[in-house]
C-alpha cells in the first residue's frame, strides 16, 4: 500500500505535484500530531490518570525534568504521529530509495511506542500496587509483610519489561520460562503452604454466612463440648470450664457439630 | 523567688522515677540524656518519640486524676515502679504543654484497676477503647438532642448470652459488624433507644442488642443512688468475665464495671 501511493500520485500528477503533496502531508502530519497530543492529554486527564500516577517515583523523576507523565505520554504519541508523517512524505517524493529500510522502520515504530508505554504503565502500576498492598497491610505490624509489596512491585516490573522487550524484538523465551517458573512457584507452593488456612477460610465463610451456631450456643465438636465464644473466618472458639478450644473451621466442617439444646 | 524554687525542689526531691505524660520530643531527650539515675517512663496515647519505657494511654483522659492513676497503675503493672517508690509526674492540666508536677507515693493511692480494665480484661484493649468512645460520644451529644442511657457488656459473650434473654428480635443477628467501624458507631447510637443491653464479643463483634440480663445480683456492691442499669452491669461482670460500660441516663456519666466493681467514672462532657 505504501509503495503504491507515491507511484499512484506520480502517475496522476507531475513530479512537482508529488513534492507539493509531500509538503502537504508534512503539514497535515504536524496538525495531526498536535491534535493527537491534545487528545491524549485530555483523555488521560479525564480518565483520572493524574490521580493514579500522582506521587509515584516515575512521576517525580519526570517532574524533575519539567514534565509530567501525561505530558510525556502525549509527546510520545505526537512524535510517533509526526515521524509517521515524515516517513510518508519522504516516501512520496522518493528522496530515499532504500525502501526496505523505511518500511521496516514504519512497522518498527509502533512497537517502539508500545514498548515505551509498557515501561511507563508498568513502572507506575508497580509502585501503585505496592502502595495499595502496604496500605492494606498497615495494621499487620510485621516487618516481613513489607516484603510482600516488593514482590508484587517487582513482579509487575518484570512483566512490563517482558512486554517491552518482546515488542522491540528481543528474544524473551528464557525470561518467559523464568516467569512461568515464578508463577508456578507462587501458585503451587503458596497453595501448598496455605492449604489449611484456605480450607478453614472456605468453611468459615459458610459458617459466618449461614450461622448454623451462634455465639452463646452450647455445642459439641468431636469430643470438645462448650459454649461458643467467637466465630471468625479461620477459627471457632469454644469454651468450657476454663478451657478454651480454638478449633479450625475446616475441622468443624469435617466432623460436624452437635448443638446441645437444654 | 527562692521560696518557690525551694518548693518545686521539694516536690521533686529524691524521687525514684519520673512519669512524663505526653512529653514533647525535646523534653524527653533532655530527661533521657540526663545523667541522674532516675528511670523515665513516658505515658502517652502513642509512642511517637520512641521512648524505651512506655505506657499506652487508651483514652485522652482529660481529668488529671484519672490520667495519673492510669499511668501509675500501668507503670506498676509493668514493673517500672515498685511499691513504696516516690514518683514525680509531669503532666498538663490546662491546655497543651506541661504545667503540673505532682509528687505521688506509689502505695499512697488505692489502685482502682483502671489499667487492668483496659489491658488485662478479656476483650481486646482497642475494643474496650472503641466502646468507651461510643459511650462518650453518645453521652456528649445524646440521641437526637435527648439524653440517653446505654449498657454495653463487652467480652465473654458466650457466657453473657447464656445469662440473658432477648427482649425482642436481635437487630444484629447474622450481621457481622464490629465496634470501631464509624458506620457501626452510628448504628449503635440509633439502637441505643432500644431497651436492654448490647452484647459485644472479645474481638469486638456486636453479638446482640435488646438483651435482658439475668445475673444473680447477690453481693454486688455498687454506690447507692445508681439505678437498675448500673446494678445489672455490676452483677453481670461479677457473674462472668465480661466488663460492662454504662452510660447513665440520669447524670450522663460513663462508668465501667469489672468483676462487680465500679472501676472508672468519666464525664463525657469533658472530652
Amino acid at each position: 500500500m505504501q509503495v503504491d501511493v507515491p507511484r499512484f500520485i506520480r502517475r496522476l500528477f507531475s513530479e512537482e505535484a508529488a513534492f507539493a503533496f509531500s509538503v502537504a502531508v508534512l503539514v497535515i502530519g504536524l496538525v495531526a500530531a498536535y491534535l493527537a497530543w491534545r487528545w491524549t492529554q485530555r483523555a488521560l486527564t479525564a480518565s483520572g490518570f493524574v490521580d493514579a500516577v500522582e506521587g509515584t517515583p516515575f512521576e517525580r523523576s519526570v517532574r524533575a525534568i519539567g514534565s509530567s507523565t501525561i505530558g510525556l505520554i502525549a509527546s510520545l504519541v505526537a512524535v510517533f504521529v509526526y515521524v509517521l508523517a515524515i516517513v510518508l512524505a519522504l516516501n512520496i517524493v522518493q528522496l530515499l530509495d532504500i525502501q526496505l529500510f523505511w518500511t521496516r522502520l514504519t512497522s518498527y515504530l509502533p512497537r517502539l511506542l508500545i514498548a515505551a508505554l509498557a515501561v511507563i504503565v508498568g513502572v507506575t502500576a508497580g509502585y501503585r500496587a505496592e502502595l495499595a498492598v502496604s496500605e492494606r497491610l498497615r495494621s499487620v505490624k510485621l516487618p516481613e509483610v513489607a516484603f510482600l509489596g516488593d514482590v508484587i512491585k517487582y513482579s509487575i516490573f518484570y512483566v512490563a519489561a517482558l512486554v517491552a522487550l518482546a515488542q522491540v524484538g528481543v528474544s524473551t523465551n528464557a525470561l518467559l520460562i523464568l516467569l512461568g517458573a515464578f508463577a508456578f512457584g507462587l501458585v503451587f507452593l503458596g497453595g501448598l503452604a496455605f492449604r489449611h488456612l484456605l480450607a478453614a477460610a472456605a468453611a468459615g465463610v459458610y459458617l459466618l454466612l449461614t450461622e448454623p451456631y451462634a455465639i452463646g450456643d452450647e455445642v459439641r465438636i468431636d469430643d470438645r463440648r462448650g459454649v461458643v465464644q467467637e466465630v471468625d473466618v479461620f477459627i471457632t472458639r469454644v469454651e468450657a470450664n476454663g478451657e478454651e478450644y480454638i478449633i479450625p473451621n475446616q475441622e468443624v466442617f469435617q466432623s460436624g457439630v452437635v448443638r446441645v439444646r437444654g | 523567688m527562692s521560696a518557690i524554687d525551694g518548693l518545686v525542689d521539694e516536690v521533686v526531691a529524691d524521687v525514684d522515677a519520673v512519669l512524663l505524660f505526653s512529653p514533647s520530643a525535646g523534653t524527653y531527650e533532655a530527661f533521657a540524656d540526663d545523667d541522674a539515675d532516675v528511670p523515665v517512663v513516658v505515658v502517652a496515647q502513642e509512642n511517637a518519640i520512641d521512648a524505651e519505657t512506655f505506657v499506652e494511654l487508651p483514652l485522652a483522659f482529660t481529668d488529671v486524676d484519672g490520667r495519673l492513676r492510669f499511668g501509675l497503675e500501668g507503670a506498676a503493672q509493668n514493673g517500672l515502679v515498685e511499691d513504696g517508690d516516690t514518683v514525680a509526674c509531669a503532666t498538663s492540666m490546662f491546655g497543651d504543654g506541661m504545667d503540673t508536677v505532682v509528687r505521688v507515693q506509689a502505695d499512697q493511692y488505692s489502685p482502682t484497676g483502671v489499667y487492668n480494665l483496659f489491658v488485662d480484661s478479656r476483650p481486646q484493649p482497642d475494643v474496650v477503647r472503641d466502646v468507651f468512645e461510643v459511650c462518650i460520644e453518645l453521652g456528649r451529644k445524646g440521641q437526637k438532642g435527648k439524653q440517653v442511657g446505654a449498657l454495653f457488656v463487652v467480652g465473654d459473650a458466650g457466657k453473657v448470652m447464656n445469662k440473658s434473654r432477648p427482649l425482642s428480635y436481635n437487630p444484629f443477628e447474622k450481621s457481622h459488624v464490629h465496634v470501631g467501624d464509624p458506620i457501626v458507631n452510628v448504628m449503635l447510637k440509633e439502637f441505643s433507644r432500644l431497651d436492654g443491653a448490647f452484647v459485644i464479643s472479645d474481638s469486638g463483634k456486636i453479638v446482640s442488642a435488646y438483651r435482658y440480663l439475668e445475673p444473680s445480683a447477690e453481693g454486688v456492691d455498687i454506690p447507692k443512688g445508681l439505678g437498675a442499669r448500673h446494678m445489672a452491669a455490676g452483677a453481670i461482670t461479677r457473674d462472668t468475665n465480661a466488663i460492662a460500660i454504662v452510660l447513665s441516663e440520669s447524670d450522663g456519666m460513663v462508668r465501667a464495671f469489672k468483676a462487680g466493681e465500679l472501676v472508672l467514672e468519666l464525664d463525657p462532657e469533658e472530652y
